[in-house]
C-alpha cells in the first residue's frame, strides 16, 4: 500500500516558518497565520515522522509541500528559502517517505524539475492555481515539457485560499475554497494541460473537487467530456468517503483512483467498503501505474 | 480508438457487433495477450463514457462465479480457445454452451451467468459493457440452496486478488 498524499513539515520548514516576519509564518505561540485562512495551532507531534510512518500500515508515503502556506509563490528569494528547506527535510525523512519536490513559481525553470527528480523526487506538486488556465501553462508549459520528458507525474493539489475577512469555521476553505481550486485545475488540464502535453501523468488530490462528476454537464456545453477518459489522469482519495469514490469509479473507472490521505489534515475514511479488489488497486496497482514504477523500485514488497 | 461516438448507451445487438469488429482490429489488442495459470488476466483496451472494451485471457479451471453486471449489458467475442457460459436457472440445472473461436455471445443487464474456460488451450476473449461497468452482483448458492447476492464492485471481476471460487 502507498499513500500518494501527506504532509510533513520537518524540523528545517518549522524554522523559516518561525523566522519569518509576514505570514505565512507560525507565531511565537505556535499558531500558522496565512492571508487567506484562519490562525490555526500547528502541533510539531502531528509532523513527528516516527509516529506517522507507523499509523496507517502504508509501506509507501509520498510527502508534498502544503501547496495552502503559498510558500513557492513568494518572491524569488523567500521561496528559493522556503523550498531549499523544505526540500532538505523532506529529502532527508529517508523510508518509508517518498517526496514530492516542487519549484518557485516565480523564476521556474526545466533545471529545476532536473534538480529535484535527481535528488530522487517521485515528481513535481503544483498548486491548483498555478494551473488554471492558459497563462499557467504558457508560463509552465517548459517546466512540464522536461517534467514529461523525465516520465516523472505532476501532482495538483490546493493553493493558498482566499477566504473572506470575517468568522467562518475551520473547514471552510476545504470546502468552498479548495473544492473551486480543483475544479478549474481539472477543467484546464483538459482544456489546455492535456493537448500541450499528451504523455504526461497528472494526479489531482481530493478527487478534483470532485470535477469529473460534472463530466454530463461539461458535455452538454459544448466541453471537451471525452478528454476525460484519459488512462493519464488519476485522482487521489483524500477525505472522500465510499459513496463519493463510487460515484468518481461510475465515471471514469476504477484504474484511475490511487489512495491519498492528506494527513495531517484529515484522518483517512475507511475505502475498505468498496472491497478488497477495489482497495488494492486503487492502493497499489493504479499507484504504481502513476509512478511508472516496479513495486522494488516504488518501496514496497 | 473505433469506439463509437454516441451520446446514449449501446444495445446488446450494438454490443455483438462492436465486439466483432474489436475480434477483427488484432492490432488494437495482440500486445495485451498474457495467460497466467493461476488466474485470468485483464486488460482494458478502450473505455468511453459509454462503453468499457476489455480483454480477457483464460486458462484451465478459470471460471467467474455466477454474477451479474447490475445496469450494464455486455458482449463476448471468443478470439482464441474455447471458453464456456452458464446461465442461472432456479429448480434446474443451469443452461450452458460451449463458444468457440470466432463465436459471439450478448446478456442483458438482467442475465445472471458464469463464464468458465473450456477445452485444452488458453483462451482469449473480449468484452464490450455498455454502460462501462459499476457494481455488480456476485451471487452464492447456501448449503441449503438459497441464493445469496453480493453487491460488489466491478474491480472484483475485473481487478480481482484472486481467483473467485
Amino acid at each position: 500500500m502507498i499513500d500518494v498524499h501527506q504532509h510533513l513539515w520537518p524540523d528545517s520548514l518549522r524554522e523559516v516558518l518561525n523566522k519569518r516576519a509576514a505570514p505565512p509564518r507560525i507565531r511565537r505561540d505556535g499558531v500558522l497565520l496565512l492571508d487567506g485562512e484562519l490562525p490555526a495551532p500547528v502541533d510539531p507531534a502531528d509532523h513527528d515522522p516516527v509516529r506517522r510512518a507507523r499509523l496507517d500500515g502504508a509501506e509507501r508515503i509520498l510527502v508534498a509541500l502544503s501547496h495552502p502556506l503559498g510558500l513557492e509563490a513568494l518572491p524569488a528569494d523567500e521561496a528559493h528559502e522556503a523550498l531549499a528547506a523544505w526540500h532538505d527535510g523532506a529529502f532527508a525523512l529517508g523510508d518509508p517517505f517518498g517526496v514530492w519536490g516542487t519549484v518557485a513559481l516565480t523564476d521556474a525553470a526545466p533545471a529545476d524539475v532536473d534538480a529535484i527528480l535527481d535528488r530522487g523526487a517521485v515528481g513535481l506538486s503544483l498548486p491548483a492555481g498555478a494551473l488554471a488556465g492558459p497563462e499557467g501553462y504558457d508560463r509552465l508549459g517548459p517546466v512540464l515539457e522536461r517534467l514529461a520528458a523525465r516520465e516523472a507525474p505532476l501532482f495538483v493539489h490546493p493553493g493558498a485560499a482566499a477566504v473572506p475577512p470575517g468568522p467562518r469555521p475551520a473547514w471552510w476553505s476545504a470546502l468552498t475554497d479548495y473544492v473551486a481550486q480543483m475544479q478549474v485545475a481539472w477543467f484546464a488540464f483538459l482544456e489546455w494541460g492535456r493537448p500541450a502535453h499528451p504523455a504526461l501523468r497528472v494526479v489531482f488530490a481530493m478527487c478534483a473537487g470532485g470535477a469529473p462528476l460534472q463530466l454530463e454537464r461539461l458535455a452538454a456545453r459544448g466541453g471537451p467530456a471525452a478528454a476525460a477518459h484519459d488512462t493519464g489522469i488519476f485522482y487521489d482519495t483524500s477525505s472522500y468517503g465510499v459513496r463519493t469514490l463510487d460515484a468518481l469509479i461510475r465515471v471514469v473507472g476504477v484504474d484511475q483512483l490511487v489512495y491519498g490521505s492528506d494527513r495531517p489534515v484529515a484522518e483517512p475514511p475507511p475505502t475498505g467498503m468498496l472491497g478488497p479488489a477495489a482497495h488494492h488497486v486503487i492502493s497499489t496497482t493504479n499507484v504504481l501505474r502513476l509512478l511508472q514504477a516496479t513495486p522494488a523500485e516504488a518501496g514496497i514488497r | 480508438m473505433i469506439l463509437p461516438s454516441l451520446d446514449r448507451d449501446l444495445e446488446p445487438a450494438e454490443l455483438r457487433r462492436l465486439v466483432a469488429e474489436y475480434a477483427r482490429r488484432e492490432d488494437l489488442w495482440r500486445h495485451l495477450v498474457h495467460h497466467d495459470p493461476e488466474a485470468r488476466t485483464y486488460e482494458q483496451i478502450e473505455r468511453n463514457e459509454h462503453v468499457g472494451v476489455w480483454l480477457l485471457c483464460w486458462m484451465k479451471d478459470h471460471d467467474t462465479g455466477f454474477h451479474d453486471h447490475d445496469l450494464s449489458a455486455g458482449a463476448v467475442a471468443v478470439v482464441g480457445g474455447q471458453i464456456r457460459e452458464d446461465r442461472l436457472r432456479v429448480g434446474a440445472p443451469p443452461t450452458t454452451r460451449v463458444v468457440d473461436s470466432g463465436g459471439v455471445f450478448t446478456f442483458a443487464a438482467s442475465d445472471i451467468h458464469r463464464v468458465l474456460h473450456a477445452g485444452t488451450e488458453p483462451s482469449v476473449t473480449i468484452h464490450a459493457y455498455s454502460p462501462p461497468l459499476w457494481r455488480m452482483g456476485a451471487y452464492e448458492i447456501g448449503a441449503g440452496g438459497q441464493l445469496h447476492r453480493h453487491s460488489v464492485s466491478y474491480a472484483e471481476e475485473l481487478r480481482p486478488l484472486e481467483e473467485v471460487a
